[in-house]
Parts: C-alpha cells; structure tokens; sequence
C-alpha cells in the first residue's frame, strides 16, 4: 500500500487515491487550466488535515492567496495567525516592494535562486521541528523559468524537491506548459515523482506511482476543481 | 601547488584580512594582494554574506576600494541586505570608495543602477575588467558564478573567471566569487577550483532537526590550509560569526557561575532560580547566547551543588569548550571544581580556569590557585571579577584562541 493523502479537490482523490505521501507532483498545463486553484485546493486540505504548508509564491502576494482563496470560500486566516502556513512571497520581491518579514513569512527574488533555497532551508528548519511531515507548494516554476537561465532552474527545482522530501513533506509545482524548451519541459518532468496533466478540458495522470496513465474530465467550479 | 609570493602589492606584501572570524587565521592573517577566492556553497546555505562581509568591513576599516558584480540581486536589494548586517554601503557608494557593476537591472527590465551596466551576459569581460582597473589595490566581489555558468557555459565561463584573475594579479586586486553549488558535474568544480588560488566551501551538517551551517578552507595557494570544519551563524545585524555549539559553564556552588554567565551572554535565562538557602542558586541551569568578537555561542551554565550532580553529565554533553569558575577566597572547594571537571567529562576539551572574586582582599593569586589545584595538565587560569567585569575579555578571548588556534 503506497500511504496517500488527501489532494483536497473533489473527485481526485476517487480517481487516484490520493497523491502519494512524501512525493513531489508537477501540476502542469496551458495557461487558465486553474494549477493555482489546485494549489489552493491541496492547502485548503493542509488546513482540514492541520498539516502545516510551505508555500513558495512567485506571482502573488500571502494576502492575494487569502483573497483569491476567499473567492471560493475557503477562510486561511486562522490558519496563517496561527502559523500553520509558511511562505516566501517572491511576487513582492521582483516588484521592488519591501514588504516586512515575519517569522512565516519571508520575502525572495525571482531572480536569485541561492537566497529562495536559503530562505526554504530557513523554513524546512521550523516546520521540521513542528512535524515529521507537511505539505508543500511551489506556484510556479514557469515565473523562475522566466527570470533565470532555465537549465539553473532545473537544478534549482532538483535540490528544493530532495529537501523536501528528505524533511518528510510531500509538494506541488506548477509550471505552464511551452513556457520553456521541450528539453527542459523533459528535465522538469523528470524530477517529479508524479505528473498531473491539467488540459483545456480534461486531466491526465501521466504519471504517479501504483497507477496506470489515466484521463479524466474536470471543470472549475465555484468549489474549485471538480474531477470525475 | 606553487605558493604564490605577493609581489608589486602596494600593502608591501602584507596580507589583507577578509574579516570572516577565524578564516584570517587559517589563511595566516588574510589573502595576498591580487588573489582570487572562491566561495562555494551548498544550496541553503547563507552564501552571499560572506562576500559582502569582506568588501563591507575592508571599505569600513582599511578605507579600501572596491565594487560588487551582481547578476542575482538588484543593487537597491543588495544595498537592503547591508543595511539587515548593519553594514552603510549608501556611505561608500556616495563617496566612489564602492560601485556596482549591475548586470541583473536590464534583464529584470528595471533601471539600471551603478557606474558599469552589462545587458548581455556575452558582454561581461571587458566592463568587469575596467571595473577591476578602476579598484586597483581593492577587492571585487562576483556573485553568482552559477548564473553565469548555466548563461553562458561552462568552457566560457571558465575562460573568464582566468582572465578576469589574470586582472585582478595585475591591479593587486582580490577578486571574491561567489558560487551556488547546484548539481553540476565533479569534473566542473574541480577545474572552478583549480583557477582560484584560494576556495572555501560552505555547507550544512545536519543531524536531526537541528541544521548547523559550516565553513572550510579547502584550497590556499599561499599557505596548507587546516582543513577543519568551522561552524558558523549569520547574525542580522552583525554578519558572519563563529558558532560554538555549545560552551559550557561549571563549578562549584557559590562561585559565581550564574553571575559569569549573565556577564558573557547578556541575554541569559536562569531556570529555576530560587532563594532556597541563604544565597540565591541555580538550581536548573542558566541558558544564554553570547556574540564576542565574531564568535557566537550558547552557553550552558550548571548548578554547583553536589544533589545537582546527575544534571552535569547530559548538560555537558557535547560542549565544545568549557569555563570552570572558581571562588579564589576558598581554595576548600578546590576539590570540588577538579571534580565537576571529571564529572563534566570536560578534561578532553579546551577549558579555561576563571578565578573569580579577586576583588577580594583575601584572593588567591593563578599562581597560588595552580599550586593549590594541582591540576593535571596545563589549564590556564585568568583572573576574574565579575561584580566588577574585569577579566571576563581575557577568559573568552583565551577559551576561544585555545579553541581555535592554528
């Protein structure tokens, strides 16, 4: 039995079982195929399940994530006073803003991957004391692709999801699909343990341990994403 | 590897210091002038502070030139991160002592900041080695070597990093690089590392949960480097520091280890302090952090009492130095100070004799207090009083010179 958690969207986890437990999975797609709002959904789970979330944001702020998150009902404050959600708010950063740090929530550069893998060691080193396991999401690769040589990305994204792992989380990336080379698309997939394919219409698990590549229909409600 | 002697060197030859604590000391006081180190940490590790130390504290006390190559931070983002270590850089950029050369700002799409703008990574060789020419006898600090790698190549790269170390010999420059090392290929690193003339490596120890940040000097071309592992903390502000682990106070009861304590480490936390007996005592342990001239520890204090005994050995466990505090009126308990030694398993590991009270008429000098010990070995005895902080720079600078001396 491979151990699996609740991914948090509806109809998923029927699907799937779950996403398996200290894994990383690429949520990738055309752009609007609603990757954030999986992210959104996973840490609304996070939240059902009090794990506590890493959350590295590179297009929106902590306070855009509650608004957006609102949207749909889903109420994290509690959940960000009461320090379950750690963030590294890196949109506030490529825009010059200098917001104020606190102790979940630090601010990074798109364009500086040493100080964001600083501030996740940072990070691991709290959460790691609180639990042996939380989730993680990393939303999105396609803005580091954008800012950096793409193949430092790659190696990037290789040591953040072994840290990951090693600390016992289990995490998302997004990325958009044909914001980079298909070579290094190939690379990105490679560091993943699970694929989930998010296209116009329908979702592909392209890949994730203990199931065959499988296709499902998927649209996005005001409850999020629904699959079935 | 041929030692390079410093030739030409306007400093005549004397070594400049890179004020990171301790690395001056295994570089035997600092790099010759027109040499090039590299900095190679571990993603996670704090990296960029050591460059920026340098080209800080040399500008602050040697009046030195210098500039900061940056292709990872905009110069208003580096100039931020000063100001976190407490660091004025807007002092020395106004004075022409520092400039930048901004080679992020374009491709960020912002305004570029800094006398020399590169837009194109191709591009960098001349305008870096102009900058080089305009800070001759100063420092340069190139960050990050990986962008650099993974824009423009590896062979490229490599090119020049050698040309650029070729100009920096030639201005009595010291050029600093700092490099993020992601998964790139041994073969890689290996050559990186053999066209610098110093690397230090800066990477994690991890055990459990707990996460420690070390430094090593792997390679010098003008001295064989002690390879030992030196860990250190980031203080904001502060910069760079020595960590020591864990330092430990003991001795007997009364003889003002709490008070010590509190004296070397400002912030100390006494657990369970209470008046119990006559004199206040610690009947826990005293817990404090202590940052002295770039060193930082946590410094564990232990009761005296002889009921108190079972809580010396998980206390000392792991201490890395030690200070046994002495009450010099009372050589009586003398014996009971070369007992807590034993029992703090501390006779392996640097420790220092504080003899304190000798405010008092009735002290005992550290030659009387050596007689009276007749310790086994050769531990040095400083004299203290800690009512009136006197002696108490003399303890640690000897603790830590023992601790790490080269």
């Amino acid at each position: 039995m491979i151990p699996k958690i609740g991914s948090g969207i509806n109809g998923f986890d029927e699907l799937t079982g779950g996403l398996p437990e200290n894994t990383m999975t690429l949520v990738y797609g055309p752009p609007k195929t609603g990757k954030s709002i999986f992210c959104y959904q996973f840490l609304g789970q996070a939240m059902d399940d009090d794990d506590l979330c890493m959350y590295l944001m590179t297009d929106y702020n902590l306070a855009q994530l509650e608004q957006q998150m609102m949207a749909f009902d889903w109420f994290i404050h509690d959940y960000i006073t009461n320090k379950r959600l750690y963030v590294i708010d890196t949109a506030s950063g490529s825009i010059g803003a200098m917001q104020k740090e606190t102790e979940n929530m630090l601010i990074s550069f798109p364009q500086n991957p040493t100080d964001i893998a600083s501030k996740v060691i940072q990070q691991l080193q709290c959460v790691h004391q609180q639990a042996q396991r939380f989730r993680s999401v990393l939303d999105s690769a396609t803005t580091l692709f954008a800012f950096n040589s793409p193949i430092l990305i790659i190696r990037v994204l290789k040591a953040y999801t072994l840290r990951i792992k090693m600390a016992g989380g289990t995490g998302i990336i997004t990325y958009t699909e044909g914001s980079a080379e298909p070579q290094i698309e190939t690379m990105l997939k490679a560091t993943a343990d699970n694929i989930v394919y998010l296209g116009e219409d329908e979702l592909v698990i392209e890949a994730m341990a203990g199931l065959k590549r499988t296709k499902a229909s998927y649209q996005i409600t005001d409850k999020g994403l629904v699959v079935w | 590897m041929a030692a390079i002697t410093p030739t030409g060197d306007s400093t005549g030859g004397k070594l400049r210091r890179t004020y990171i604590p301790v690395l001056d000391d295994i570089l035997g006081g600092g790099m010759p002038a027109g040499t090039s180190l590299l900095f190679t940490a571990m993603p996670g590790v704090t990296s960029e502070v050591f460059g920026y130390q340098i080209i800080a504290e040399r500008m602050r006390c040697d009046k030195e030139i210098g500039f900061i190559y940056t292709n990872t931070k905009t110069p208003v983002e580096i100039e931020h991160v000063f100001q976190k270590y407490g660091w004025d850089l807007r002092s020395f950029l106004d004075s022409n002592q520092g400039f930048f050369v901004d080679s992020i700002s374009p491709m960020m799409g912002m305004p570029a900041i800094g006398k020399y703008v590169i837009d194109d990574f191709a591009d960098s060789e001349a305008t870096v080695k102009n900058a080089i020419s305009d800070v001759a006898g100063g420092t340069a600090v190139i960050e990050n070597i990986a962008t650099l790698l993974d824009s423009i190549g590896f062979d490229q790269t490599l090119g020049l990093i050698g040309r650029l170390n070729e100009e920096a010999r030639k201005n009595d420059v010291n050029i600093v690089y700092m490099f993020t090392r992601w998964n790139y290929k041994n073969i890689l690193l290996e050559k990186l590392s053999d066209i610098v003339d110093c690397e230090v490596k800066l990477f994690s120890i991890e055990e459990k949960v707990i996460y420690r940040q070390v430094f090593a000097v792997t390679k010098s071309n003008w001295i064989t480097p002690r390879t030992n592992k030196i860990f250190f903390e980031v203080l904001e502000p502060g910069g760079v520091r020595v960590f020591v682990p864990k330092l430990l106070v003991t001795g007997p009861y009364n003889a003002g280890k709490t008070a010590f304590t509190h004296a070397i480490a400002a912030d100390t936390v006494s657990v369970d302090r209470q008046s119990y007996e006559l004199f206040p005592t610690t009947v826990g342990l005293d817990i404090g952090h202590l940052d002295y001239n770039g060193f930082s520890a946590d410094v564990f204090g232990t009761p005296g009492q002889e009921r108190f005994d079972l809580l010396l050995e998980p206390l000392a466990r792991e201490a890395i130095g030690a200070f046994i505090v002495i009450d010099s009126t009372k050589p009586d308990t003398f014996v009971r100070a070369k007992e807590m030694i034993r029992m703090c398993h501390t006779e392996a590991i640097p420790k220092v004799i504080v003899a304190n009270k000798q405010d008092l008429s009735d002290a005992l000098s550290p030659e009387a207090i050596k007689e009276k010990m007749a310790l086994w070995e050769d531990v040095p005895i400083i004299p203290v009083s800690v009512v009136n902080k006197e002696g108490l720079n003399k303890a640690l600078d000897t603790l830590f010179s023992l601790m790490y001396s080269v």
